[in-house]
């Protein structure tokens, strides 16, 4: 992280950067890829790739005044393998988490950058059209982009498997910890209809209320809330169970058959576990959110061999396109 | 091509609708996880098939196809099958298709049989416009408890998924379980309205001199099953009963609709003239 962040480039200062590439003869092409996981750059360059290699390594010593020591934490690849790495990056296949889809977004804003300030010409123009469409491609031919990988996002597409649409439904906040506030945001920002927040200090959850746009209710009164709303988020530091099934069970009957998701992310739990042989009642533990995300780590993992299959055909067109057109090889950092 | 008869056409239906429910068990073993329109299709060219069928046997007869039990289950099939298309475009409701191909297959193999048909005079002892609605109306009626309660089923299926915590809840193309309660509902209320004009045209139907309405078996088959869908309905609306019970019901309602209609057909009076 510290190496990472001693390399990054502000996005202010890449087309200085780039223009000292090209200045310094190392690139008739080049693009600055910078966000907080990587610092890449992709450059067409008329210099053999094991001397670019050497040179460009110098550029990006010298160009942040890096006076340490680099062992492998830099990594270097030349056509056919570089067309391969910028198709993966595309594809969210060499992120933290797998298939994510942030990095297209970043990708496609460092390209659009050289490309504005005119530092890409045919070959980088064509390997990052392709990149793109190569990402889309996988997106919507594989599963790799598929499902929810944090507990905030299970929560929230398991409300969505239960309700048809969240903005008719409103949230309960109980307890004014981080990962409820997190969780309720993200159920706030697909579109759920309000958010009442309840905390043992009034202050807390005064704030909490209106930092989300909601309102907030005296703890004592929580049980009372149930009659309105369809999603609880219950993250308290009880040492014992807030809810059980002799006090949801007179509730549900208030709810005429409406259905509940419950989301219980207290550590030790604030929502007794047979709540859930209540008609109506869906009950999910951070555990059993926690597998729903690691499930679909592992799906997005077996997907992958699919979308190398899906690169390297299209790495491969692409390289056979550009010997028709005789292109010049190029190295790349 | 005299010899390729309706029969032959509706033969063609079920065996689309055969694939459909081969395809179905694929689709049920990925967990319904892939969006596809190959189900649908299947299922549009046997409901397609199925209507050239019942056209061609409607346009011989000059009436509405429903004038002995092979018409008459074909014609359940049929709006079955066609209310199954339509529903099948709302968002995420593609699946459908995959859950009523087997309902489609089945009874479709049993309506082949060739003692449901019977051959018919000069003229079919079962015409006339009001006849025609009443036995229309009722045949869609059960149709729409048809689809209610494949939908029951979806819903059934859902809801144990994401009681239990099964991962398949989360990664099938399902509806919302609200979404689908919902369409059970409104089958099942549209099947009860649709039962209710039926049975209304039956009564003003000609019959013996004497024979009242409600002495024939399958007269009293229907009303039967006219009070067990509105004991579903005022529970499910007025009296709170669980989404899940009422589902249960509504599926066991057509299951017990499917297995007593041919009996009672057959010791009808009124319909075996």
């Amino acid at each position: 992280m510290e190496l990472r962040e001693r390399f990054a480039f502000a996005g202010e200062t890449i087309p200085g950067a780039l223009q000292a590439l090209r200045d310094a003869g190392l690139a008739t092409e080049a693009t600055i890829l910078s966000t907080c996981n990587r610092v890449e750059l992709y450059v067409a360059t008329p210099l053999a790739a094991e001397t670019a290699f050497v040179e460009l390594k110098k550029f990006l010593v010298a160009h942040h005044a890096f006076d340490g020591a680099l062992g492998d934490e830099l990594y270097t690849f030349a056509e056919p393998q570089s067309l391969h790495h910028l198709f993966k990056v595309a594809s969210g296949l060499d992120s933290m988490v797998i298939g994510e889809t942030e990095i297209f977004g970043q990708l496609k804003q460092a390209y659009e950058l050289a490309f504005t300030h005119k530092f890409t010409g045919a070959r980088l123009n064509k390997a990052f059209q392709r990149a793109f469409n190569v990402a889309k491609h996988i997106r919507t031919e594989t599963n790799i982009q598929r499902g929810s990988v944090s507990v905030m996002s299970a929560a929230v597409e398991l409300a969505e498997k239960i309700f048809t649409s969240l903005a008719e439904h409103e949230v309960l906040v109980i307890g004014a910890g981080e990962t409820s506030e997190k969780t309720a945001r993200a159920l706030l920002s697909r579109g759920a209809r309000g958010v009442v927040v309840t905390n043992r200090s009034p202050e807390r959850a005064a704030a909490l209320a209106a930092e989300l746009g909601g309102r907030s209710v005296p703890f004592e009164q929580w049980p009372d809330e149930f009659e309105k709303i369809d999603i609880a988020v219950s993250s308290t530091a009880a040492p014992h169970h807030i809810l059980d099934r002799a006090t949801l069970a007179p509730l549900m009957k208030r709810r005429k058959n409406r259905p509940l998701l419950l989301i219980d992310i207290a550590v030790p739990r604030d929502i007794d576990p047979a709540v859930n042989e209540l008609d109506n009642v869906y009950l999910y533990n951070v555990d059993d959110l926690q597998s729903i995300a690691n499930e679909y780590l592992n799906l997005r993992r077996e997907e992958v061999a699919r979308c190398e299959q899906i690169i390297a055909e299209k790495v491969a067109a692409l390289l056979a396109a550009n010997q028709a057109a005789g292109a010049h090889r190029h190295g790349e950092t | 091509m005299a010899w390729f008869t309706d029969r032959h056409f509706f033969l063609l239906a079920v065996t689309f609708y055969g694939l459909s429910t081969i395809y179905s068990v694929f689709l049920w073993r990925k967990g319904f996880r892939r969006d596809d329109w190959v189900n649908y299709l299947l299922l549009a060219g046997g409901v397609a098939l199925h209507t050239l069928a019942m056209t061609k046997r409607g346009l011989t007869l000059h009436s509405c196809p429903v004038n002995n039990l092979y018409e008459a289950t074909t014609f359940l099939l049929w709006a079955l099958g066609l209310a199954c298309l339509v529903y099948s475009l709302l968002p995420r409701f593609k699946f459908l298709a995959a859950f009523t191909a087997p309902v489609l297959f089945t009874i479709g193999v049993f309506a082949l049989m060739p003692s449901l048909d019977p051959p018919h005079g000069p003229k079919p002892e079962f015409s006339g416009a009001l006849r025609s609605l009443h036995a229309a109306t009722i045949l869609q009626a059960y149709g729409a408890f048809g689809l209610a309660a494949v939908a029951a089923g979806m819903f059934l299926m859902q809801h144990h998924d994401l009681k239990f915590h099964k991962l398949r809840a989360m990664l099938s193309l399902l509806p919302s379980i609200q979404r689908l309660e919902l369409i059970t509902r409104r089958l099942t209320f549209v099947g009860f309205g649709l039962l209710t004009i039926g049975l209304v045209a039956g009564e003003q139907l000609p019959r013996q001199a004497g024979m009242p309405y409600f002495s024939d078996a399958k007269v009293i088959w229907s009303a039967l099953l006219w009070l067990v869908y509105l004991e579903l309905l005022a529970a499910r609306t007025f009296f709170g009963r669980s989404t899940r019970r009422f589902t249960i019901g509504v599926i066991i309602a057509f299951a017990a609709l499917l297995l007593t209609f041919w009996i009672t057909n057959l010791y009808s009076g009124l319909h075996n003239q």
